[in-house]
């Protein structure tokens, strides 16, 4: 212990790492036998020790689910959506430290998770409002300047990339998620019986200064604007638009995704 | 051999309240009388609205960063891209302190949000220690370990969390925050004496005291302390923070509370408790060099 100099790790990682990796699969697994051997007991069972910081884990990363899921857990009620998370923290824990960037993959689990299948719009309800959460929470970048939009020729159009607004994010649904996720916020009027059968939707939403808006799209409309977001040239976004409805009007839709400030920076394809 | 990092602008001896997301708006509007604010920078690294509130609480307020996520006890290499992010965000915010808990959260790529127990072994020290090297290299300034809340301890630990402490501010140069509530959270848990935790401090090495509630809970027909941060302080806890100032002198020193948060002047009265035996500490501390 009187050493001064620097620590050389190399010649003693493995036991702790050992330790630490049994700590992580008797939390998570509930897979503890070698871990507590080697738990002093102290007066009390080290399992009931051990215990005590599996609950913490457990219920503190429920909350964080809990807060970023509100519609979902009021969807399926708080008992079952504790389970849920319980199987899904256990399946996938946080990657990270910064619990807001936790939950991306929830939908994805809820879909594949059995008892939830009698339940098919909860994981597109789940994927809304993880891009309702994002958008809360991703910083605003500034959008394009116009000016120097209007200076690309108009040859170059077919051939732009965009970067969006980094808060924006596109959800599209066969289940009426929109009327679902607004029925069921906190403090809204209980809703008329909703149906289910009414048919799907296509969705915008995006960070507004303090808030978050959730705009429906029509169907050519999310096909350009869908695409533009995941980096796909103008050229064959629009191609996909007017395949959905030949009579769309892409230079309008243009001027309304400038107008929107929808952009904040492009590159010419060559 | 311990680094020198410049000390930075470190708060007066008076007692903050740690700023949680409930009390933001209300504290930003009313400006309360409080000599600092401690958050944790993990909930500021996205940016956005959040980050620009505290901005503002910072314009009016000296900020402490009371970071959980670096994992210092973890076995292999620092999350680099974590300490990237808190260094950028203290690049912004120029925090009057930065305190790090000796514990560990993630393994294996997965974090586990809690303050997870270590062994006190020499394989330990070395990796702690050189995990806050890397950090105050990163941060250059150097930052405070919190002694952690504790519910089990390891059979192969061989050195007391008090000696390994004083020997990682030793070898690191780091300072220690000495949390009250956690001593006597773990002195209870473990059966260990919490005044005796206190004197095995080294006295000159704390730089900031943390003061929160705990809950009692029962675990096999034992009562078990549960370091919720979700009352007030105890009675006995504040008579442990008695001894911690007569042993430390006068110490910056933070009320935490996490859960149940209450209306924020419940917060602040609680500071205000605390620096009343502050201001006691500093007429102690006058009259001794008086004399």
């Amino acid at each position: 212990m009187a050493c001064s100099r620097r620590p050389e790790l190399e010649m003693v990682m493995l036991a702790l790492h050992d330790l630490q990796r049994l700590f992580k699969d008797g939390l998570l697994a509930d897979d503890e036998e070698t871990l507590l051997a080697h738990v002093a007991g102290d007066g009390l069972d080290p399992q009931a020790r051990l215990a005590i910081y599996r609950h913490h884990v457990l219920t503190t990363l429920t909350t964080t689910l809990e807060s970023a899921f509100p519609v979902v857990c009021r969807l399926v009620d708080k008992r079952f959506f504790a389970y849920s998370a319980d199987a899904f923290i256990r399946q996938h824990p946080p990657a990270g430290p910064c619990l807001v960037e936790y939950g991306a993959l929830f939908p994805e689990f809820l879909e594949r998770f059995p008892p939830c299948q009698g339940h098919p719009y909860l994981p597109d309800t789940a994927r809304l409002e993880w891009a309702v959460h994002q958008a809360a929470h991703v910083a605003e970048v500034r959008p394009l300047d116009r000016a120097r939009f209007d200076t690309i020729p108009l040859d170059d159009l077919p051939g732009l990339r965009f970067s969006m607004d980094p808060t924006l994010s596109y959800v599209s649904s066969r289940w009426p998620v929109e009327k679902i996720w607004r029925a069921h916020q906190e403090g809204a009027e209980p809703a008329e019986v909703l149906d289910l059968s009414a048919g799907g939707t296509c969705l915008e939403v995006r960070g507004v200064g303090d808030g978050v808006s959730v705009r429906v799209l029509d169907l050519a409309a999310y096909a350009l604007r869908h695409a533009l977001a995941v980096g796909v040239m103008l050229e064959e976004a629009a191609g996909k638009a007017v395949a959905v409805d030949p009579a769309f009007d892409l230079i309008g839709a243009i001027q309304q995704l400038l107008q929107d400030q929808i952009f904040t920076d492009f590159t010419l394809s060559t | 051999m311990s680094a020198n990092y410049g000390a930075g602008s470190r708060p007066d001896a008076r007692a903050g309240i740690g700023l949680r997301a409930p009390h933001v708006g209300e504290l930003l509007a009313t400006r309360p009388a409080v000599p600092w604010l401690e958050v944790h920078p993990e909930n500021y690294m996205m940016g956005g609205a959040t980050l620009a509130s505290l901005e503002t609480a910072r314009r009016d307020y000296p900020v402490s960063f009371h970071a959980v996520g670096l994992s210092l006890g973890s076995a292999g290499k620092i999350d680099r891209r974590h300490l990237e992010r808190l260094k950028t965000l203290a690049d912004r915010i120029e925090p009057c302190l930065v305190s790090e808990h000796l514990s560990w959260s993630t393994s294996g790529g997965a974090y586990l949000n809690h303050l997870l127990p270590l062994p006190y072994t020499d394989e330990t020290l070395a990796v702690v220690a050189s995990h806050i090297h890397e950090v105050q290299e990163s941060l250059g300034q150097s930052i405070l370990i919190e002694n952690p809340s504790s519910y089990l301890r390891f059979r192969h630990s061989t050195v007391p969390e008090p000696e390994f402490l004083a020997e990682l501010a030793r070898q690191t140069g780091c300072r220690l925050l000495c949390d009250v509530n956690n001593i006597y959270v773990t002195g209870w848990n473990l059966g260990l004496d919490p005044s005796a935790y206190l004197d095995a401090l080294p006295t000159g090495t704390v730089g900031e005291i943390h003061l929160a509630g705990h809950a009692r809970n029962d675990a096999d027909g034992q009562t078990i302390l549960i370091d919720d941060h979700g009352s007030r302080v105890s009675p006995p806890v504040w008579t442990l923070y008695r001894e911690a100032l007569q042993r430390f002198g006068p110490v910056p020193t933070l009320i935490e509370w996490d859960t149940d948060i209450p209306e924020l002047p419940v917060l602040l009265a609680e500071a205000r408790t605390a620096d009343g035996l502050l201001e006691a500490a500093r007429a102690r501390d006058g009259h001794a060099r008086a004399a």
